[in-house]
């Protein structure tokens, strides 16, 4: 296992992000881009009966890689080897019976506790700056999962004090209770957000977002001016580990080979 | 049951079991009759201008991209749409014309939506993928709504018109969903025998809920099979064939989309679309319709003239996953 030295933020995020899965979990993840990544890179390295499965009811499907961008879902080749081929509210209908473990999924913009927006930016919602596709399937996900895991960049326009939209559950205000209150299923929520340069988690108490760990490359300060809020921030800080070769050379060759996702962000040089 | 909040956004179809349970025996054939017909016909006399239109999958993955064109070529009017798991086709609908109201599940945003969101033209009530999908399974079921452990406490619970309340049961509280019986349900199969028993191979989105929810069916198929065929493995069949008003043979009728098993998706048609419906002017989108769907009669001359028999072939050659399919 060599440590890389010269690889994108994006890169970085997906190896920490797959290096958190768990053999023995189950895991409901979003259609395309990082999250998808990350479980199919830990799929192909570290857990080969990986329990992932997608908002069209494809069950721990093994695929068979690179998929194009668009055809995440359904296809012959995201459904590849699965153990069950059912539909959208069969899948649904695990999320909501608790059979799944972690919910993963990027985001266009968090609030501190956690709350994700992905239907528009600026305006109002009849007036929207720019609209976007709207809830999808992120809504039942960060609604029934145990916990749920975001992925996004850093950056000061997505980690905001208040939202535009919230699209999909996260603490919603804070409050003990608020899911519950909302109807939303007891004891789920928000649990990590990874960015490329720091993972947070949310404080048991308040729920407010709190920094965990930083990337080898950034300190405090650097993550702090990426955000329009302030977080919490734990008393000891982790490091996470920048990706293996192996990674890289998984991710670059086999799961991206045009860099779609993987390409994203800053190159780091370590 | 106390209603704690209630969704402001405009509810279309407003639920009525009854209704739909008096549709249902007024008008759908129970009787083993012939049901195919050419697109031209199956969409003149099934799909209506004001419908309330839905559709399993897109028109990426198995979707009924045939049967899309065709409603788009007859200028049908006012639809609602059920945009969910969709890329391009409330975008395409939306700039043809023909739409004037979307539920919004997840939709691709292209230079036509964004335009009529600006002007106020069409209006959109929020929902999710799986909001819709639990709105028609109720809608299958025959009742009025559905309770569901999601949407609740978002602006995308704002904006709908679902409502909050207290389960007199657990005296906790519950998001629920108004049912959705669509007026017309457009659905693309590999299989379909001459009466409307089809049969969907692999994973789908709610071919079920999608059928048994919508007052008019129109089925699309890859290709129409001896209904002995049906019969000798009924654990097959996606569809039993009285739901279906209409099956119209469809071969590559998911094109520029993927049939598993069968064909891949036309990366460069799926691209060609996409770039038309983004491009800010709107003229993109305009000359990609006046090519590929008003400027050819049917979905024969747009596989003929437009497309190509050696594109459709090397499609064939790349869907090189057969197992799970037709066996």
């Amino acid at each position: 296992m060599t440590r890389a030295s010269d690889f994108t933020e994006t890169e970085a995020m997906i190896s920490v992000m797959a290096n958190m899965m768990e053999a023995d979990r189950s895991y409901w993840v979003v259609g395309g881009g990082p999250p998808r990544i990350a479980s199919l890179l830990a799929q192909a390295l570290y857990l080969p009966n990986l329990t992932a499965s997608t908002e069209d009811g494809v069950i721990a499907p093994q695929p068979l890689v690179p998929l194009s961008p668009l055809m995440q879902f359904v296809s012959a080749k995201a459904s590849y080897r699965g153990v069950a081929w059912t539909n959208m509210n069969t899948v649904c209908s695990l999320a909501s019976t608790g059979f799944f473990d972690y919910g993963m999924l990027a985001t266009l913009q968090v609030d501190p506790y956690g709350n994700i927006n992905s239907s528009f930016l600026g305006g109002d919602y009849y007036h929207p700056g720019r609209r976007y596709g709207g809830a999808g399937g992120a809504n039942e996900i960060a609604s029934m999962c145990w916990h749920t895991i975001l992925m996004t960049t850093q950056e000061k326009r997505k980690f905001v004090k208040k939202m535009d939209f919230i699209s999909s559950p996260g603490f919603l205000d804070g409050l003990p209770g608020a899911r519950e209150r909302a109807g939303l299923p007891a004891g789920s929520g928000p649990y990590r957000l990874l960015t490329p340069e720091a993972m947070f988690g949310y404080d048991e108490e308040t729920r407010y977002m709190k920094l965990l760990a930083l990337a080898e490359w950034v300190e405090v300060k650097d993550v702090l001016e990426k955000m329009d809020f302030e977080p919490l921030i734990a008393p000891e800080l982790d490091r996470m580990a920048p990706p293996t070769e192996e990674e890289l050379d998984v991710m670059r060759v086999r799961l991206d080979p045009l860099g779609v996702t993987i390409s994203d962000g800053k190159w780091i040089h370590l | 049951m106390e209603v704690l909040d209630s969704g402001i956004g405009r509810l279309f179809h407003v639920p009525d079991p009854d209704g739909h349970r008096a549709y249902i025996r007024d008008n759908k054939p129970r009787a083993l009759v012939e049901k195919v017909m050419t697109e031209q016909e199956a969409v003149s006399r099934f799909v209506s201008d004001g419908d309330y239109l839905c559709f399993d999958c897109n028109m990426v993955m198995r979707g009924p991209s045939s049967l899309f064109r065709e409603v788009i070529r007859q200028r049908k009017k006012n639809l609602a749409v059920g945009g969910r798991f969709t890329y391009i086709i409330v975008n395409l609908l939306v700039g043809a014309g023909c739409v004037n109201h979307i539920d919004v599940g997840f939709i691709g945003v292209g230079s036509a939506l964004t335009r009529v969101l600006d002007n106020g033209d069409i209006t959109v009530t929020e929902w999710s993928n799986s909001a819709l999908t639990m709105r028609q399974l109720a809608g299958a079921l025959g009742i009025p709504f559905i309770p569901v452990r999601f949407l609740g406490g978002t602006g995308a619970f704002q904006y709908s018109a679902a409502k909050l309340v207290k389960d007199p049961w657990t005296e906790k509280e519950i998001t629920l969903l108004p049912a959705l019986n669509p007026d017309i349900a457009l659905i693309h199969v590999h299989q379909c025998d001459v009466y409307g028993n089809a049969r969907i191979f692999g994973p789908s989105v709610s071919p079920w809920e999608t059928a048994a929810a919508s007052k008019k069916l129109i089925i699309s198929t890859e290709e129409i099979i001896d209904t002995e065929y049906i019969r000798r493995d009924p654990g097959k069949t996606t569809i039993p064939y009285y739901l279906v008003d209409a099956v119209v043979e469809a071969p590559f009728g998911a094109h520029p989309g993927e049939v598993q098993g069968l064909y891949d998706s036309d990366q460069r048609a799926v691209m060609e679309l996409l770039q038309a419906g983004r491009e800010p002017t709107g003229e993109g989108l305009k000359q990609y319709l006046e090519k590929y769907v008003y400027g050819v009669a049917n979905h024969q001359e747009y596989l003929e003239q437009r497309i190509g028999l050696e594109r459709l072939l090397a499609l064939k050659k790349e869907a090189k996953i057969k197992e799970g399919y037709y066996l």
